[in-house]
């Protein structure tokens, strides 16, 4: 319902809102960026670091500091913002912060389960894990001896469960690439999120159906161009698609029987809002696609920032932190492998 | 090691001499063989050294590509693609096969990569990161290229190294050890062969001298006797025998107590 937001969010959602966009005021700037691609070494790295929030993180490492143990310590910081707000938040933003993370946590049920298929280690398999998508009962996955217990611990134990038994059975499991598997279970989720958003009605609900639309018409294009010339059908293509979004149900025909990317680009170019982004690229180059993505992706988060009294706030924000952490990696290892030529190649600056 | 080489004991005969010499003959091809064979490995050696030098600088800059490739990896597709592709695999795909070349007859090993088995990783990143993720794999490959290079290489330097060592440690030995002794061996050989033979003639020289006296000797006693024989039968013809006056003289010399005057 909109306008009628402003009379009762504040009740329930003011606090974490408040949170939220004070977090968003501590990203790092393009200034502060300028000075980290300035460093010679991953130490100056450190140090301007420890002006900005992640200071308290970093501050206790020892000296020789490696690139992992950098981006490490950023993503607890992610976590423990996380995980302050979970606990503040009330039915049904906590849902919602729930589904944020359902994407790692696909990640890391889907590793657990080729490493269980290969037989390693289980400690090491959690170790692996994103802790962003941990939940309790993911220990219990690596117990599994083989497939069919693996399915029936899958769908009592997560909460992933529903996409599971939608998409797949158990026979799937053995044979399935496990790509596929993943890619299915991340559209179960997206278009989950998507109804669930459709529930919430109101400003959330077009904000987040905007940004998601976004995201799966994103997911469309690499997963088509990064199946061309492999062994993936053009029927099990269409399956990974997502029913909504921009390009749903015309633009995925027309993608599904792509062939190369000059083809993906004209039906791209059929569609505004996203002709911008292959603009920037020249004819038959893909390497900058993702990064013109995450440039696309950046602005309509940083717009999410504009209106109040939304839930979209917290999305924008989890997604807006990965982005930095990632512009973090990549400065901190082109500092760290001397290539500090490429260091603007890929660093999408926030404000 | 003495000074002055030995030489080596043996009978000083002729068959010895006879042997010695073709030793000696055999050990002279021995090393000029051998000095060829360690010019071919030198020069081989050469070769391959600057192959390792420009080897190895390519390989610098090529470890130095993949490894941003797989950084790109990282940015676009997420820190935990790795954990995923490495959880997914079983066997290796790029195997490393070792056979033998022969150089100027030295065995060199040598190693090639081949792929073996289909790799399912090809849908890896699919929805997003693909594409870089099928990049950095393809600047691995070639490090790998050059890595197995780079190992073929500095195994052949190592054991072309050794070959080279030995040989040439053989022809020194050659040179400086067995043919100056087999050489001492023959001129001893052959000094005592002379000495023997002046021995033999020594020898023989002296009973020709023995011979010669005793035959002069003979002559002599001969002569005499023939003169002897001669006076007698000239004092027979006289009546008296030489030799019986004489011994009358020489009785009467005696005093003979029968007889009175």
């Amino acid at each position: 319902m909109y306008g009628f937001e402003a009379l009762t969010f504040n009740i329930h959602a003011g606090y974490l809102e408040a949170i939220v966009r004070g977090h968003r005021a501590g990203l790092l700037t393009a200034a502060d960026y300028n000075n980290l691609c300035q460093c010679e070494t991953l130490d100056d790295i450190k140090m301007h670091l420890s002006a900005t929030e992640y200071g308290s993180y970093l501050q206790n490492e020892p000296s020789p500091l490696h690139t992992t143990t950098i981006v490490e310590k950023c993503t607890l910081k992610l976590v423990d913002d996380y995980k302050h707000m979970l606990c503040q938040a009330t039915e049904p933003l906590s849902t919602f912060l729930e589904y944020i993370t359902y994407g790692h946590m696909i990640d890391n049920v889907v590793l657990i389960v080729t490493g269980t298929l290969h037989e390693r280690d289980v400690q090491e398999l959690l170790e692996k894990c994103h802790p962003l998508g941990m939940f309790d009962s993911i220990a219990t996955l690596a117990v599994a001896q083989n497939m069919r217990e693996l399915y029936r611990l899958v769908l009592v134990d997560t909460p992933l469960a529903p996409y599971f038994s939608e998409c797949i059975t158990s026979e799937d499991l053995d044979d399935m690439n496990i790509e596929i598997m993943r890619n299915t279970l991340y559209k179960a989720y997206l278009e989950d999120f998507y109804r669930f958003c459709q529930k919430l009605g109101g400003a959330t609900a077009e904000i987040m159906s905007d940004l998601l639309s976004f995201e799966a018409d994103r997911r469309a294009v690499n997963i088509t161009i990064n199946s061309i010339g492999t062994e993936l059908t053009r029927d099990d293509r269409k399956k990974l698609y997502s029913n909504f979004g921009l390009f749903y149900p015309y633009g995925h025909e027309e993608l599904a029987v792509c062939e190369d990317i000059d083809q993906v680009r004209g039906v791209m170019e059929k569609y505004p809002p996203y002709q911008s982004i292959f603009s920037k690229l020249s004819y038959g180059e893909s390497q900058m696609l993702d990064k013109a993505f995450y440039e696309e992706e950046v602005k309509r988060l940083c717009l999410a920032f504009e209106q109040q009294f939304h839930y979209g706030v917290f999305f924008a924000y989890m997604r807006l932190r990965e982005q930095e952490i990632r512009n973090l990696m990549w400065i901190s290892e082109c500092v760290a492998q001397n290539q500090k030529s490429r260091v603007h190649d890929s660093v999408v600056f926030i404000f | 090691m003495s000074g002055q080489s030995q030489r080596l004991n043996v009978v000083p005969t002729v068959t010895m001499l006879g042997a010695m010499k073709a030793r000696l003959v055999g050990a002279t091809r021995g090393h000029a063989l051998l000095k060829k064979k360690s010019d071919a490995l030198t020069v081989q050696f050469r070769q391959i050294l600057k192959k390792i030098v420009s080897t190895k600088e390519s390989m610098g800059e090529i470890m130095k590509t993949s490894s941003f490739a797989l950084t790109e990896v990282k940015y676009v597709a997420g820190d935990s693609i790795k954990h995923s592709v490495l959880e997914n695999v079983k066997n290796a795909s790029l195997k490393v096969r070792s056979k033998q070349e022969n150089i100027a007859g030295v065995k060199l090993p040598k190693f090639e990569y081949f792929t073996e088995g289909e790799t399912k990783n090809d849908l890896t990143g699919l929805a997003r990161g693909g594409q870089q993720v099928q990049q950095c794999r393809a600047a691995y490959v070639k490090a790998i290229e050059v890595l197995v290079e780079l190992a073929s290489l500095q195994t052949s330097f190592l054991t072309l190294d050794e070959a080279i060592k030995t040989t040439n440690r053989r022809v020194n030995a050659l040179e400086n050890v067995v043919k100056p002794r087999l050489e001492n061996t023959i001129i001893y050989i052959k000094a005592e062969l002379d000495e023997l033979e002046r021995e033999d003639f020594f020898r023989l020289k002296k009973i020709q001298g023995y011979k010669k006296r005793a035959i002069e000797k003979q002559v002599a006693s001969a002569k005499q006797f023939a003169e002897e024989q001669s006076a007698e039968k000239v004092s027979l013809q006289q009546g008296i025998s030489i030799s019986s006056a004489h011994n009358l003289l020489s009785a009467a010399a005696h005093k003979d107590e029968d007889i009175i005057f």
